[in-house]
């Protein structure tokens, strides 16, 4: 296809464009050439090679012996594998639920006027940039038994839960505490992106609301959601691929807890070894990923 | 009534903005508080530690004395006359080492690799997000939605594959493959977000400026050197910054790659074995995280402006 952009109209122009073009195309292969390189043998092979291993049985030797669909079967007979996708879900509802809920709610605050907002505006993004390595512990030590502050609240000085409790080494209670983690973790960003299109929103349109005498409420409702619907969208989708794509955060905070990305990697690295079941499972997980990824780039990323 | 309600709304107001400031800062003066205390204090849940310990930094940046009393005793072991030659090898090897943690040997394998490896991702980024912005060629539109898609790709998916190549290429086994090969992929995992990021910049650059220069005699490649890339100065510096904390951050793949090899361990999974490896460790844990949050917060607040703006654009991963 041509490129009309910066084309001239007369028929003489369009000649040379084009001749211009056929040089211009060297070049940019060249350009893009070490990039390209990359992005091949590191991401688009290995994700074929992926397909390509999950029909295989894999020794620790690297061995290969062809199975067909067995890795398919022995996944989906596996009851760990269906509990880590039902584990991904309730993190995933809770994860984007909250991060988006919280979102929303900074976005709307830091909209509003008061002393000192450039200041919070930017403290708020902290928790984002922060390294996962640097502040999974300091979460540990929050719930840790022995030490940690919401024992002394809850247990020592409320009394409403009992003092041996553990909240992350507990399997029951640790998705809180992850649930808890990803919010803090990730909330800045959609806070950011809903900020920035909360800013651009017309001032009229509330000025009118008002006069009709809609009420906080109805002013949020009728005004700011309608004008928020599609970033508000954006970020749920972008936060859902990103969480079920997500492992540092959970392997490090509280790796009892399963999910999908956890259930691969210790197949492929852990225990008993079996990196053909590892593939087969990362595959059934980039398609989900892959539906995504397609709906975001095809209806709402116009690149 | 009407100036009782504002005020009651700017009390709910600045509430809600404490406690979401609060809430945000909470954790890493947890950290930076039991880094600094006592072991006697650390159940103090106070925040503020009735004394200033910084004997846990001494320890993990290895200014510390080493241990009299085991240097002694391991010389009493030493001094048995029957041990023979081998056996004494074997133990004056095992406490050679008188650090096991060495932590800023660490922070330099991480510095290394992030900043290496970011050099390299730009590098590439800049000619492709230029030609891909501003040219015209078979095989571009494959190639901008072929980014987005690897942008939003995560690590867990090519772990298995990786591992395969990296085995069959005899990478994984010696210091200098793995080197090679984690390069690489700290590599591949920014790639995608620079060419993004710079993409999204370049074609936002009246094009009338580039004429200009093409109309002076220069190429297409001075136009990028001398045009292209000091005006976007802003954005590389931004695009740097985010390249540098995800090699920074990365623990999946170096937990993969470089347990095997003592030395060349970075940062994450370092901290991550030492939490593990002795009880009542939280003083130094915390130092070890605070020292590795240090340089992030440095960068992030010498560019904040940057940084937001690279944020709000929707240019961000993770």
């Amino acid at each position: 296809m041509l490129n009309t952009t910066s084309v001239g109209t007369t028929n003489k122009s369009k000649t040379k464009k084009l001749v211009v073009k056929y040089k211009d195309e060297k070049l940019a292969w060249a350009l893009v050439g070490p990039a390209v390189f990359i992005v091949t043998a590191l991401i688009a092979y290995p994700t074929l090679l992926n397909i390509y291993l999950s029909f295989f049985d894999i020794g620790l030797d690297g061995s290969r012996t062809f199975v067909g669909l067995a890795n398919y079967q022995n996944l989906l007979s596996n009851p760990s594998y269906f509990s880590s996708i039902w584990t991904t879900i309730i993190y995933l509802i809770g994860s984007v639920g909250g991060t988006t809920l919280l979102g929303l709610g900074t976005a709307l605050l830091m909209n509003m006027e008061f002393k000192f907002r450039a200041i919070v505006r930017t403290i708020i993004i902290v928790p984002y940039f922060a390294p996962v390595i640097s502040v999974v512990f300091g979460w540990k030590f929050i719930f840790d038994p022995v030490n940690g502050i919401f024992n002394y609240i809850f247990a020592d000085t409320l009394g409403i839960i009992n003092p041996s409790t553990n909240l992350i080494g507990d399997p029951n209670t640790a998705m809180w505490v992850l649930i808890l983690f990803s919010i803090w973790k990730y909330f800045p960003i959609t806070y950011l992106i809903i900020l920035a299109r909360l800013q651009i929103v017309d001032k009229a349109l509330y000025e009118a609301a008002s006069l009709d005498g809609a009420n906080a409420w109805q002013r949020f409702r009728y005004v700011t959601l309608p004008e928020i619907e599609f970033v508000l969208g954006t970020t749920i989708l972008l936060r859902t691929i990103w969480n079920l794509n997500r492992f540092e955060d959970i392997y490090l905070l509280a790796p009892q807890i399963k999910t999908l990305s956890i259930f691969t990697y210790e197949q492929a690295f852990t225990g008993v070894i079996d990196q053909g079941l590892a593939a087969s499972a990362s595959f059934v997980q980039l398609i989900f990923v892959g539906v995504g990824i397609v709906y975001y780039i095809k209806k709402i990323l116009k690149w | 009534m009407n100036s009782s309600k504002k005020i009651i709304s700017q009390i709910l107001l600045y509430t809600a903005v404490i406690a979401i400031v609060a809430f945000c800062l909470f954790p890493f003066l947890q950290m930076v508080s039991v880094s600094v205390k006592d072991i006697h204090d650390r159940a103090n849940p106070s925040l503020i530690p009735k004394e200033i310990h910084l004997d846990a930094y001494k320890e993990i940046l290895g200014f510390a004395e080493v241990d009299e009393a085991q240097s002694a005793s391991i010389q009493n072991i030493l001094k048995n006359p029957n041990l023979i030659d081998a056996q004494r090898d074997a133990i004056l090897k095992k406490y050679e080492n008188k650090n096991p943690f060495p932590f800023p040997r660490f922070m330099l394998n991480s510095f290394i690799f992030a900043t290496v490896s970011t050099f390299i991702s730009m590098t590439c980024a800049i000619f492709a997000a230029y030609a891909m912005a501003r040219m015209e060629f078979r095989g571009m539109s494959i190639m901008r939605r072929g980014t987005l898609f690897v942008y939003l790709l995560g690590g867990v998916i090519l772990m298995v594959p990786l591992y395969q190549m990296g085995a069959k290429l005899g990478l994984i086994n010696n210091k200098v493959g793995v080197f090679i090969f984690m390069m690489l992929i700290y590599v591949m995992q920014t790639i995608p977000l620079a060419l993004y990021m710079l993409g999204n910049y370049f074609r936002d650059i009246p094009y009338s400026i580039e004429e200009a220069a093409m109309i002076d005699g220069c190429t297409k490649l001075q136009t990028i050197t001398k045009i292209i890339i000091p005006l976007s100065k802003p954005i590389l510096v931004t695009v740097f910054v985010y390249c540098f904390i995800i090699g920074w951050n990365e623990y999946l793949y170096a937990s993969v790659f470089l347990k095997p090899f003592g030395e060349m361990r970075t940062l994450s999974i370092a901290i991550n074995e030492l939490f593990f490896s002795k009880n009542d460790i939280w003083d130094r844990i915390m130092a070890a995280s605070t020292l590795t949050l240090a340089p992030v917060l440095v960068f992030f607040f010498t560019f904040s402006k940057n940084m937001v703006a690279g944020m709000s654009d929707g240019g961000v991963k993770g």
